[in-house]
């Protein structure tokens, strides 16, 4: 750990000046890319700028001059439309006419603009999301990622614009669920989608990473090492930090232990690191998955992250037999590695799992009680009542966080 | 008072539920959505706010609670004297209001992850751990309490009473 211990107090947090933002940067060193958004994220609540709502019209006409200066002609979208779901991002539905990207026949596609507002749950980088949805193209069902404004030079804030996948994300039987948290997709439908969800996780993790062109903006992974996982601990430690409303004193006493324990990796995966419930578009009819959403956590990693990730409690609900856990309403925590063992070849290691474990509870612990706290508070996005409703996961996920903590140093 | 916060937000609520919401029927999805969480949210001030007082209080007192255990630990009480004796003070005054409590109650949080953090690598680290996350258990239980109506509790039936 670089940098010396030092208490930021609120008014710090709120206003962060120059020494602040160093001192945290010092202290939790991540990813080159992960460090640029989480130091422009400071530098926008120093200024003080909160989210403004923006209209359709101005989306549309940042979008067309974003893909007029990609495709070097102007074009005119149309059928401008919102699109809901999902707690982090804003979206807008269009249609553009035009000859695809290999400039094939002239086509009518619909397309989606999705743009980070100026605070969120998930503070991330579009050319990170961008690159990883090309990059798994043909190895698991993603939306078709076509242009990127990651500094936001064309719309208000950074986005992407990637064709639209058909299918839903919350199936008829439990449509209330907010962002998917708790989903349950019923006995028939699970017994269809849980086979896919386990298969797809395995096809992503198996991947040849050697062939994943373009993950530009990606900090490499090795086997034998645990910087990556370092680096993926302190930049949750770094976003505590920084958005936290209040200490909480485990929090630093798992942090620590997460440092002290990293597991080295034993094999490099592309992480989905945000797969679970909620992030997956399905035909209800069919009972098929159609599209993976949610890239923008994707890393080189450690598969344990998203297995473990998969399971929380926080994305489960009981079955009905009134006992059993279903990890993001799909299958019990073991069976699901058992099935995962089987359709990846990998091994699944108790060790990485209870490390990984106990790394995804400090995550949601984070992203709750820190960053979708202060995002709301400082009227940071164009939900800040969903964001803020996503809050009351956090204490929860702490108490999970504590107890599975206490269980494995006990 | 007439004007009374639990009927004012009751009157909120009434028009947000039986006159905004039913008029909202073929709107989007996510205008949708926010009403309803906005009418979860302002039906949660509704229920917690006459509780807020006592709930701050008991919070301060259990952070008050844990720094001295662990001023006691790791052999520094004076370090933490004038975080707790601000607490104390805060507690004994009848006109402190909520916000002198939070602050009170951020100032001891904080002090006591500093003193975490000095212990790393002394006699007594593991003792003063164990004790935060023995004593911190408690607090995160009624903070569960306190928010469990917004339905993140897988089985809200076995979460303690209340105890502000």
């Amino acid at each position: 750990m670089a940098g010396e211990y030092r208490i930021i107090d609120e008014a710090q947090r709120q206003k962060p000046d120059d020494d602040v933002i160093a001192q945290i940067r010092a202290r939790y060193p991540v990813e080159p890319e992960i460090d640029k958004i989480l130091t422009r994220k400071m530098h926008r609540r120093r200024e003080g700028k909160g989210y403004s709502g923006v209209t359709l019209e101005r989306l549309v006409d940042g979008t067309q001059r974003l893909i007029g200066d990609r495709l070097g002609q102007p074009v005119t979208i149309a059928n401008a439309r919102w699109l809901s779901g999902g707690a982090s991002k804003l979206q807008m539905m269009f249609d553009l006419d035009w000859r695809g990207p290999d400039g094939g026949e002239e086509r009518t596609e619909t397309l989606v603009l999705r743009m980070e507002p100026a605070a969120s749950v998930t503070e991330s980088s579009r050319a990170r999301e961008f690159e990883v949805i090309q990059a798994v193209e043909g190895i698991i069902p993603a939306p078709r990622a076509y242009w990127v404004d990651p500094d936001g030079d064309f719309l208000p804030y950074p986005a992407m614009i990637y064709a639209f996948s058909s299918g839903t994300a919350k199936p008829s039987y439990d449509a209330g669920k907010v962002s998917g948290l708790g989903q349950n997709y019923g006995p028939e439908l699970r017994a269809k989608l849980a086979p896919q969800f386990v298969d797809l996780l395995a096809k992503l993790h198996t991947s040849d990473i050697a062939q994943a062109k373009g993950m530009e903006h990606f900090a490499p992974a090795e086997v034998g090492s645990n910087a990556s996982v370092i680096r993926q601990v302190n930049a949750m430690r770094r976003i505590w930090e920084e958005d936290r409303i209040e200490e909480e004193p485990i929090m630093e006493i798992i942090y620590r232990w997460l440092i002290a324990n990293a597991p080295t990796l034993d094999h490099v995966s592309i992480v989905h690191g945000d797969y679970r419930s909620g992030n997956f578009l399905f035909d209800e009819a069919k009972g098929e998955i159609t599209a993976w959403l949610d890239w923008e956590g994707a890393s080189f990693g450690d598969r344990h992250q998203d297995l473990t990730y998969a399971v929380m409690p926080s994305f489960a609900h009981i079955a009905e037999d009134g006992q059993t856990l279903l990890g993001s309403g799909m299958m019990a925590e073991h069976d699901l590695y058992a099935a995962y063992e089987k359709a990846s070849g990998l091994t699944v290691d108790p060790v990485r799992i209870t490390y990984f474990n106990i790394y995804n509870r400090y995550l949601i612990a984070i992203l709750t009680l820190a960053a979708s706290a202060r995002a709301s508070r400082s009227r940071g996005t164009h939900q800040d009542v969903l964001v803020n409703f996503v809050v009351g996961l956090g204490y929860p996920s702490l108490a999970d966080l504590s107890d599975y903590y206490l269980g494995v140093v006990a | 008072m007439i004007r009374d916060f639990d009927s004012q937000l009751q009157v909120a609520l009434r028009a947000l539920e039986e006159v905004v919401a039913p008029a909202l029927g073929s709107a989007e999805k996510h205008v949708v959505e926010q009403l309803m969480l906005a009418i979860a949210t302002i039906g949660f001030v509704k229920s917690r706010l006459p509780e807020a007082r006592r709930f701050y209080r008991m919070e301060l007192r259990n952070c008050i609670d844990l720094a001295t255990e662990a001023g006691r630990i790791a052999g520094v009480a004076d370090a933490l004297a004038h975080p707790i004796a601000a607490g104390n003070s805060a507690l004994a005054d009848p006109e402190a209001d909520i916000a002198e409590f939070e602050a009170a109650s951020r100032n001891l949080r904080d002090a006591v992850t500093a003193l975490s953090h000095a212990a790393v690598g002394q006699p007594h680290q593991a003792t003063l751990e164990a004790a935060i996350l023995g004593m911190s258990g408690s607090l995160v239980a009624q903070n569960r309490v306190w928010g469990a109506s917004f339905g993140f509790e897988i089985q809200p039936e076995n979460l303690p009473k209340a105890a502000w």
